[in-house]
């Protein structure tokens, strides 16, 4: 009876082109969108050599030495080119550098907004001019320590080293994806809600007529429900290898615990859909509308929109981070990939599996022993 | 006019579903509002958001930290792993700096003690705040070489007191407001998103109803003729799309209230009324082309997020790929934004500097009489058949 009811569910549920469109065909959709407009992002805030031009009205070797230095080798700070001041006023105006430096007893510089680019030029002049003041308020009152000024200029110091809190790319992209895979997992949650309609008699025909067939409920529902689970469990496998080969988004490498964590998302999915199709006694509109409502409320809270409130919400109000499925799924693939240590992955795993049993036991406590005389 | 009637009673019916679109419009101007930073007169130096765990206190670092203050914001995060992680991942912070204790001491003695940075990898922030970091200790450790017996308050103070001597910055031209764009312009990006979506969910629920074969035929037979039913049909949507258009274009006017006395907001208005046209053509081609009510719902979702993805409502369009924004130019959500890019970019309205604008315009309206004919022809094809498809 089991692979009856399983088989005939199965090719059911391919027949229905809008469910596959909603949980399949829309995230395939909209991550091609994210992947085509986020390339800018990932790049946004990364430093690229600054293009400046300098105008030289005095003559300064010391300063056009530091320059040089500056805009050549493998971490350039500058593109220098040197111009007459009407050719430089020019180049601004067109935007083609960011900064005029203007090199004359004093070293000053002319820009035409405010940005990273600007102050960083402005740093550098800072710091040309301030050692310079330095220098001289040193030698006023000890003009002994000419020597080791000079030794100290020659080899500046690094003080800051680098200690790297994890391997991976930190890709502000790779959250929208994450936060994406969980909102296709819960879309699953419409799977759900067809098999508990199909099988609560005063829910529909079908299911009353299926009451009537002398097989005991629960092994309807479950043979049903894995029907469910095994196409919503397939088509997340194919948008993670969509994700994965196509769109080149990045997972790590614990394929094992990529594909565990997947499997659980789309049980939290279905179990959610039949909790809230059992719990309330509406039409479907109303429940497709819940369900649409507590998923995307789940994935705005959890930055599919705007990446900055999963932050927010884990800083400000940790428990709505902790209580939002969405979030704490999307949270299980960022824990996978960013930390070496599986203790905030374990976590999640733990409150997805228990989101799941509490709403598996709640379904079967309502579904369970109905009978009705008449509908 | 019963067709007219009829159509306002189909648009009320879809009233709630599209409520929640005009609610999603309120809700993202919200954030972008509580996101605008205001405009701004001359030069300032970017400040960054940086985080400092010191594990000692010292006048030294007291000074450090001074000297920082004029590049960076102090953001509070706690000393915990997974803080300072989800902290620089999030670009709360972009560059978290560890004090180790005994720094000052091995300072001093003429050592060199190192500070660890954490960095989000060759950022702006990490170059612009290492620059400053070093600058404070190098200059600090000139005074200690060369000045042994300084003592170490009278240090701090040389050196900041040398810091704080600021390159002379000019700006070009001294008159225009420089910094942040007008948030205006952001709101009427994104008001194509909703118009869109509610503009196709509308009037293509409406051509299912009267492209229904069996409802054409009754209307057929009806004692008014057709061009009146026609007429009737096409002011109704005319209708429909001048309310949304409307409350839309106040909504973003209320949200751009400090900027309504710009120049620009005409431009703004009328670069939307343009658009308006441009949409409700596109919404009579999908009407012509999708069978059921589901459909409807998954091609304007699709077409009105992919459309707006890639022409730049979400993202900014400086920041999409070049192949990206010349697929998108094929849409007319593109030149709506860029229209809007232009109108935000003017700074006195004069003939030639509208120009741009002008071509951007006509670029539209080309569209919308495109979509209006390919409407039209589908929707011939659609009359001629006698049998449902």
């Amino acid at each position: 009876m089991f692979k009856h009811i399983f088989i005939y569910r199965l090719k059911v549920l391919m027949k229905d082109k809008t469910m596959l469109f909603w949980t399949l065909i829309f995230p395939i959709a909209l991550a091609a969108f994210f992947k085509l407009s986020f390339g800018g992002l990932v790049e946004q805030g990364t430093f690229r050599a600054i293009d400046v031009v300098v105008v030289e009205e005095t003559r300064q070797e010391g300063f056009m030495g530091v320059m040089e230095s500056l805009s050549s080798g493998d971490d350039q700070l500058f593109n220098m080119t040197i111009e007459d001041m009407d050719t430089a006023k020019g180049m601004l105006e067109e935007e083609m550098v960011t900064a005029i430096i203007t090199v004359n007893e004093t070293i000053g510089m002319t820009v035409n907004q405010s940005g990273f680019g600007q102050s960083i030029v402005k740093s550098v002049l800072d710091q040309y001019n301030n050692t310079a003041n330095a220098v001289e308020n040193i030698l006023s009152t000890n003009p002994a320590a000419f020597e080791s000024i000079a030794e100290d200029l020659r080899s500046r110091v690094t003080y800051t080293v680098e200690q790297p809190i994890t391997d991976a790319k930190m890709d502000i992209t790779l959250n929208y994806f994450y936060a994406l895979i969980a909102m296709a997992s819960l879309y699953g949650s419409f799977f759900g809600m067809e098999e508990v309609n199909n099988i609560q008699a005063n829910l529909s025909v079908h299911a009353a007529r299926v009451n009537m067939a002398p097989v005991h409920k629960l092994k309807i529902f479950l043979s049903s429900t894995s029907a469910s689970l095994v196409i919503q469990y397939s088509e997340m496998l194919v948008f993670l290898a969509y994700l994965r080969f196509i769109l080149n988004v990045d997972f790590g490498s614990q394929i094992g615990l990529i594909l565990l964590t997947t499997f659980v998302g789309s049980l939290v999915g279905i179990s959610l859909g039949a909790f809230v199709s059992a719990l309330f006694k509406s039409g479907e509109d109303v429940k497709t509308g819940i369900l649409i409502g507590t998923t995307m409320t789940g994935a705005f809270l959890s930055g599919l929109m705007f990446g900055d409130i999963k932050y927010l919400v884990q800083t400000k109000m940790p428990i709505l981070a902790l209580v939002n499925p969405v979030n704490v799924l999307s949270d299980a693939f960022y824990a996978l990939y960013f930390y070496d240590d599986y203790i905030r992955y374990t976590q999640n795993i733990a409150i997805l599996l228990s989101f799941s049993f509490v709403f598996c036991t709640a379904t079967y406590l309502i579904i369970r022993r109905r009978k009705y005389a008449s509908i | 006019m019963p067709v007219f009637k009829l159509c306002l009673k189909i648009f009320k019916k879809n009233i709630p579903v599209m409520s929640i679109y005009f609610g999603v419009f309120i809700l993202v101007s919200f954030i972008m509002m509580s996101n605008a930073s205001g405009a701004q007169l001359g030069y300032s130096d970017v400040k960054t958001d940086i985080a400092i765990l010191a594990e000692e206190e010292s006048v030294l670092i007291d000074g450090l930290k001074t000297s920082l203050s004029d590049v960076a914001n102090f953001i509070e995060i706690g000393d915990e792993r997974s803080e300072i992680q989800d902290a620089l991942y999030f670009r709360r912070v972009g560059y978290i700096l560890r004090i180790p204790s005994g720094f000052t001491a091995e300072f001093l003695a003429g050592d060199t003690p190192t500070l660890a940075k954490t960095v989000v990898p060759g950022s702006n922030s990490n170059i612009y705040i290492d620059m400053n970091i070093e600058q404070y200790l190098n200059t600090a450790r000139l005074y200690a070489n060369a000045m042994p017996d300084m003592d170490l308050g009278e240090l701090t103070d040389e050196v900041l007191n040398d810091l704080a001597q600021d390159t002379n910055v000019s700006m070009l031209s001294g008159e225009r407001i420089y910094g942040e764009q007008g948030m205006m312009q952001y709101y009427f990006n994104y008001l194509a998103y909703t118009f869109m979506f509610v503009l196709i969910l509308g009037i293509s629920t409406i051509m299912l109803v009267f492209n229904n074969l069996i409802i054409k035929r009754r209307n057929a037979c009806s004692p008014i003729s057709a061009s009146k039913i026609n007429f009737q049909f096409y002011l109704a949507n005319m209708f429909f799309t001048l309310v949304s258009w409307l409350i839309l274009v106040s909504l973003s006017l209320v949200f751009g209230r400090k900027e309504l006395s710009n120049p620009n907001t005409l431009y703004f208005v009328l670069n939307s009324l343009i658009f308006a046209i441009t949409a409700s053509g596109i919404s009579f081609f999908i009407g012509n082309l999708v069978k059921g009510r589901e459909a409807i719902n998954a091609v304007a979702n699709v077409f009105t997020l992919g459309t707006c993805f890639i022409s730049g409502v979400f993202v900014p369009q400086v920041l999409l790929g070049e192949g990206v924004l010349r697929i998108a130019s094929f849409f007319p959500t593109y030149w709506y934004v860029k229209a809007n890019a232009q109108i935000a970019g003017i700074s006195n309205l004069s003939w030639s500097n509208l120009n741009g604008v002008g071509n951007t315009f006509l670029v539209q309206i080309g569209f919308a009489a495109a979509f209006f004919i390919l409407a039209m022809v589908v929707g011939k094809r659609k009359q001629m058949a006698v049998e449902e498809e």
